[in-house]
C-alpha cells in the first residue's frame, strides 16, 4: 500500500473517531426531575411555591406542579434550559423564570429543586442524582428465547 | 548424541502432527473436552453412572437419524441438510398410525409401515430434484427441508385429524404442538430387555434396533449396488465409464436417507415420549450433520463407525455440559458450547478441500 | 413470423420473471380478501420500505462478486445490535445515538466480515451453505458475548439492559430514546401516509454509491472475479482479497441497515432480532426478480413492495379463508422459504444448462477442427 492511501485511511479513521466522540457529548441523554418542594439548606428554609408551570421550547405547557410535586423532562446534551412560570402565593401573578444549567455528564437522572435554584444557592444544594429503583417486572429473570416459534409471527 | 535426540524428537512430533492432521483438530478438541467433562463429573457431585445412562439413552434416540446421513454422503450428494423432509414422513406415519386407532407396540410398527411409502415417494421426488442440480445439493437440500417443514405447519392445522388425543381440545381440529405417546409407543423399544444396574440403565431394545439398521446399512454398502453407490460418490466419471447409472444410484441413496430419517424420528419419539410437530423438525438436520462430522466423516466419506463415535461424542457433550458446567462455574453455558462446537464442526468440514459434492 | 417472435419474447419474459409474477398474483388475490384499506396498506409498505431497503441493498455487492446470496449478513446485523446495546447503555439518545452506533458497528463488522471472507475463500464453490452455517456459528459466539461476557467482563451499567443476575443482556433492550428518530426528522405526510424522507435520502445515497462503485476499479474487479475467478487471476486481480473486501462491505452495510431497522422498531429482541433477518432479506430480494448471480437496485425495490404486501396481507387473508389466523402466518413463512428454494433451483439448473451448452460448443469446435485435418 502506498503512503498516500495509508494517510488517507488514517485520516478517515481519525475523522470517524472525532465524530464518535462528538456524538458521545452532544447525544448524551438525561432525565431531569424538577421538584417544587421546600428545601432546607444551612438552617434556612426555602419554601415551595404555590404553583410552578413548566413550559416547553415552543411555549407549550408541559406540566403544572403544585407544592410538593415533581415534574419530569428529558434533555439531549449537557446544557439544559427551561422556562418556568412561578406563582408564589395563591392569586399572585405568574412570574416567568428561566432555569438554565449545565448537566453533569455522568448522571442519568438529575433532581433539581426549583425553590433552591431560584434562590441562587450553590449547585450541590439543589441538585442531586436520581437513582431509580428497579420495578418488580424488571427484577424478573428472563431466559433468552428458545428460537423455536420465532419464525411464525416474526416481524420484518 | 544431541543430534539423534533431536531427530527422534522431530519425527515423533511429525508423527503426532500427522496423527492430529488426519484426525482433525476440532475433533480432537471435542473428544478432549468430553473426556474432561467425564473426569470432572464426579468432582462436582454428579453421579458417573447416571451420566453414562443419560448419554446412552440420548445416543439411542438419535443414532438412526445420524445413520441417515451415510447413504447420501456415499453417493456424493453431500451432507443431507434436507433431513426434515424424512422427518416429516415419519411424523405423518406417527400421527396417521394414532389416527387409525392403533395402540401399544403395534402403533410403532404401523407408524413405520405407514411412513415407509410416504418417505419413499417424498425421497424419490427429492432425489429427482437433487439430480437436476448436481453441485448445489447442500444449499437446496437445506431449503427443501425448510419449505417442507413450513408447508406441513399449515397441513397439521388443515388435515382432517380427529383423534382426541392429538387435536386441540377446544376447537376439535388442528394437531397440538406436542402429542404425548403414553398408551401408544412410548419407550416401546427402550423397555425391551432393559438392563438396570444401580444407577446405570441401558435401553437395550433401542440399541439393538439401531444395531440392526446399522448392520443392514453396512451389509448394503458391501453389496454390488452399495459398492456402485460408493463409486458414484468417490469418482462419478469412473463410475459412469464402468456402466453405473449415476442418477439412479443417487436417487436410491436419497430415498434410503429419507426413509432412515423417517425411522429415525420414530425411534427418537419413542425414547422422548412425545411427538413434536410444527417448527420442531426445523433445525433437526444440524445436530445429525454435526454428529457424523464429529465422528470423523467428511463431506464425501462416512462409515458406520463415524456414526457411532460421532453420536456418542455429540450426545455426550449435550448431556454432560449442562450438569457439569452448572455445578462447576454456576453458569449454564451448555447451549453456547453446543452451538459453537456443532456448527464449528460443520464449518470445519465445509472448508476442507474435497472434490465431488458441494 | 413476427407474431411468433413476439410470442417467444413474452414466454421468455414470463419465464425470467416467474417469481415476481407469482407474487403479484398472490397479492392480487389476497388484498381484496384481507379487506385492508388502500391507505393503510400504502402506509405500512412505505414504513417497511424505509425500514428494510438498506438491509437488502447490503446483499448486492457479494452477488456482484459471484459469492451468491450472503447469508452471512446476519454477522453485520449482530454487529449493529452490539453497537446499539452499548449506545443505549451509555445513554446516547436520538440521532447522535444512531450515528454513534453506526460508527461503533464499523470495526465489529469489519472484523466479522474479514473472518467471514477468509472462511468463504476456503470454501469456494459452496459459499452459500458455508455462510449460512457460519451465521449459526457466529450466533453461538454472539450469545457467549451478550449472555455471559457483557456485564461481567465488559461493563454494562443499567439494570434496564442487564439481567438481574448481574451479567448478560435482557431479552429486549428498549430503544425508546431513539425510536424512529431518523424516520421522524423531515418526515412528510401525504394524504395520511407518513413518508420518512431522511431515511429515503440515506437509502438514495447508498443506491448512488452502489451505482458509482460498480464503475470503480474495485467494482470492475469484483465483477471480473464474479464472472470467472481463473480469468480474473490471470488478469492480475488479487481474487482472494477482492472477495474479502466484498464481504466486508456487505457486512458493514448490513450493520448500518440493522441499526436503521431497529431504530424504526424501537427495541432490540436481543436473541432473535438478527436470526431471521438474513432469510427475510434474501427472500425479499429474490421476490423482486433477482437471482443468485444477478441482482439490481430495481429488484430490491420491487421485492420489498411485493414481499411486504404479501407479508401484511397473508395472515389476515388466511384467517378470512380458513378461520385460523395461524394458517396465514405459516403461509407467509412457507412462501419465503419456497421462494428461496425455487430461486436456488432455477439458478443451479441454469448453471448446469450453461455448462453443458459450453461443453457441446467445445465438442462441436473439436469436431470441426478434426474435419479440417
Amino acid at each position: 500500500m502506498n503512503k498516500r492511501a495509508l494517510l488517507f485511511r488514517l485520516g478517515a479513521v481519525l475523522v470517524l473517531i472525532a465524530i464518535a466522540a462528538c456524538m458521545m457529548v452532544i447525544g448524551r441523554g438525561h432525565t431531569i426531575y424538577l421538584d417544587n418542594k421546600t428545601l432546607e439548606y444551612e438552617g434556612t428554609e426555602y419554601k415551595a411555591c404555590y404553583r410552578a408551570t413548566l413550559y416547553g421550547p415552543d411555549g407549550e405547557k408541559i406540566s403544572r406542579l403544585n407544592a410538593r410535586e415533581r415534574g419530569m423532562s428529558t434533555n439531549i446534551g449537557q446544557s439544559f434550559s427551561m422556562t418556568v412560570g412561578i406563582i408564589e402565593q395563591k392569586d399572585a401573578d405568574e412570574v416567568m423564570q428561566t432555569i438554565a444549567l449545565k448537566l453533569p455528564y455522568n448522571m442519568d437522572g438529575i433532581i433539581v429543586n426549583i425553590p433552591g435554584y431560584l434562590a441562587g444557592l450553590p449547585q450541590d444544594a439543589w441538585m442531586s442524582e436520581f437513582v431509580a429503583t428497579p420495578s418488580e417486572a424488571e427484577l424478573q429473570e428472563e431466559a433468552p428465547a428458545d428460537g423455536e416459534d420465532v419464525l411464525a409471527g416474526a416481524e420484518f | 548424541m544431541n543430534e539423534t535426540l533431536d531427530r527422534t524428537n522431530l519425527t515423533l512430533r511429525d508423527r503426532l502432527k500427522a496423527a492430529v492432521e488426519s484426525f482433525g483438530l476440532p475433533r480432537l478438541i471435542i473428544a478432549g473436552f468430553l473426556l474432561l467433562l467425564f473426569i470432572a463429573a464426579p468432582f462436582v457431585g454428579s453421579d458417573f453412572w447416571t451420566q453414562i445412562s443419560n448419554t446412552l439413552n440420548r445416543f439411542s434416540w438419535n443414532a438412526v437419524m445420524v445413520l441417515a446421513m451415510v447413504p447420501m454422503i456415499h453417493s456424493g450428494c453431500g451432507l443431507n441438510f434436507g433431513l426434515p423432509l424424512g422427518i416429516i414422513s415419519g411424523l405423518l406415519g406417527a400421527t396417521l398410525s394414532i389416527e387409525f386407532g392403533f395402540t401399544g407396540p403395534l402403533s410403532f410398527l404401523m407408524a413405520i409401515v405407514i411412513s415407509t411409502p410416504i418417505s419413499l415417494i417424498l425421497g424419490a421426488g427429492y432425489g429427482w430434484l437433487l439430480n437436476k442440480i448436481k453441485g448445489g445439493e447442500m444449499m437446496i437440500a437445506t431449503y427443501v427441508g425448510f419449505s417442507s417443514v413450513s408447508f406441513m405447519c399449515m397441513m397439521w392445522l388443515l388435515l382432517p385429524y380427529h383423534s382426541p388425543t392429538m387435536v386441540w381440545g377446544f376447537s376439535g381440529k388442528g394437531l397440538r404442538t406436542t402429542i404425548s405417546l403414553e398408551g401408544f409407543y412410548d419407550k416401546v423399544l427402550a423397555n425391551f430387555l432393559q438392563i438396570n444396574i444401580g444407577n446405570l440403565s441401558i435401553p437395550t431394545g433401542t440399541l439393538l434396533f439401531f444395531a440392526l439398521l446399522a448392520f443392514g446399512m453396512w451389509a448394503f454398502l458391501h453389496t454390488k449396488t452399495g459398492t456402485a453407490m460408493t463409486a458414484v460418490g468417490s469418482n462419478p466419471t469412473f463410475a459412469k465409464a464402468a456402466g453405473v447409472n449415476v442418477d439412479k444410484m443417487r436417487l436410491l441413496s436419497v430415498m434410503l436417507s429419507t426413509w432412515l430419517a423417517a425411522i429415525g424420528i420414530l425411534v427418537y419419539e419413542q425414547g422422548f415420549g412425545f411427538i413434536q410437530l410444527y417448527m420442531a423438525p426445523f433445525y433437526m438436520a444440524l445436530p445429525a450433520v454435526s454428529a457424523i462430522l464429529i465422528g470423523g466423516a467428511s463431506v464425501n466419506k462416512a462409515s458406520i463407525t463415524n456414526v457411532i463415535i460421532g453420536t456418542i461424542l455429540f450426545q455426550g457433550i449435550v448431556t454432560m455440559t449442562p450438569t457439569v458446567m452448572n455445578n462447576m462455574i454456576h453458569m449454564d453455558m451448555s447451549e453456547v458450547i453446543r452451538v459453537v462446537a456443532s456448527q464449528g464442526m460443520i464449518l470445519y468440514a465445509l472448508t476442507r478441500k474435497t472434490e465431488g459434492a458441494k | 413470423m413476427k407474431n411468433d417472435n413476439f410470442g417467444k419474447k413474452v414466454v421468455g419474459l414470463i419465464r425470467d420473471n416467474t417469481v415476481p409474477l407469482m407474487f403479484i398474483l398472490i397479492c392480487a388475490v389476497c388484498i381484496p380478501i384481507s379487506g385492508f384499506s388502500l391507505p393503510y396498506l400504502i402506509n405500512e409498505i412505505v414504513t417497511r420500505m424505509g425500514r428494510n431497503i438498506f438491509l437488502i441493498l447490503a446483499l448486492l455487492i457479494p452477488i456482484m462478486s459471484g459469492m451468491g446470496l450472503n447469508f452471512g449478513m446476519t454477522l453485520g446485523a449482530m454487529a449493529g445490535e452490539i453497537a446499539l446495546i452499548f449506545v443505549s447503555d451509555w445513554q446516547i439518545w436520538g440521532i447522535p445515538g444512531v450515528v454513534l452506533a453506526m460508527i461503533l458497528s464499523i470495526p465489529i463488522s469489519v472484523l466479522l466480515g474479514a473472518f467471514c471472507g477468509k472462511i468463504l475463500n476456503m470454501a469456494k464453490g459452496r459459499e452459500m451453505i458455508t455462510s449460512y452455517i457460519l451465521s449459526f456459528f457466529m450466533n453461538g459466539i454472539y450469545q457467549l458475548l451478550v449472555l455471559y461476557i457483557m456485564g461481567s467482563l465488559i461493563p454494562i451499567k443499567h439494570f434496564s439492559i442487564k439481567l438481574p443476575r448481574g451479567y448478560g443482556i435482557r431479552n429486549t433492550v428498549s430503544l425508546l430514546n431513539m425510536r424512529q428518530c431518523l424516520d421522524n426528522l423531515l418526515a412528510v405526510r401525504v394524504g395520511g401516509v407518513k413518508i420518512p424522507v431522511l431515511t429515503f435520502i440515506i437509502i438514495g445515497v447508498l443506491c448512488l454509491f452502489i451505482v458509482w462503485f460498480r464503475r470503480t476499479k474495485l467494482g470492475q474487479d469484483m465483477r471480473a472475479v464474479g464472472q470467472d475467478m481463473g480469468v480474473a487471476r490471470d488478469a492480475g486481480i488479487n481474487v482472494e482479497r477482492t472477495r474479502i473486501i466484498s464481504i466486508v462491505m456487505s457486512t458493514v452495510l448490513a450493520g448500518f441497515g440493522m441499526i436503521i431497522y431497529l431504530q424504526n422498531m424501537g427495541n432490540i429482541a436481543t436473541y432473535s432480532s438478527h436470526s431471521q433477518i438474513g432469510m427475510f432479506c434474501i427472500a425479499a430480494l429474490l421476490v423482486g426478480g433477482a437471482s443468485v448471480d444477478r441482482a439490481s437496485i430495481g429488484n430490491v425495490f420491487l421485492g420489498v413492495v411485493l414481499f411486504h404486501t404479501m407479508f401484511i396481507v397473508a395472515p389476515k387473508a388466511g384467517a378470512v379463508i380458513t378461520g385460523d389466523s395461524m394458517i396465514g402466518e405459516y403461509f407467509r413463512v412457507f412462501v419465503s422459504y419456497a421462494v428461496i428454494t425455487l430461486a436456488l433451483i432455477m439458478y443451479e439448473t441454469k448453471k448446469r444448462k450453461h455448462k453443458s451448452l459450453v461443453g457441446q460448443q467445445l465438442q462441436q469446435a473439436q469436431k470441426e477442427a478434426d474435419a479440417h485435418e
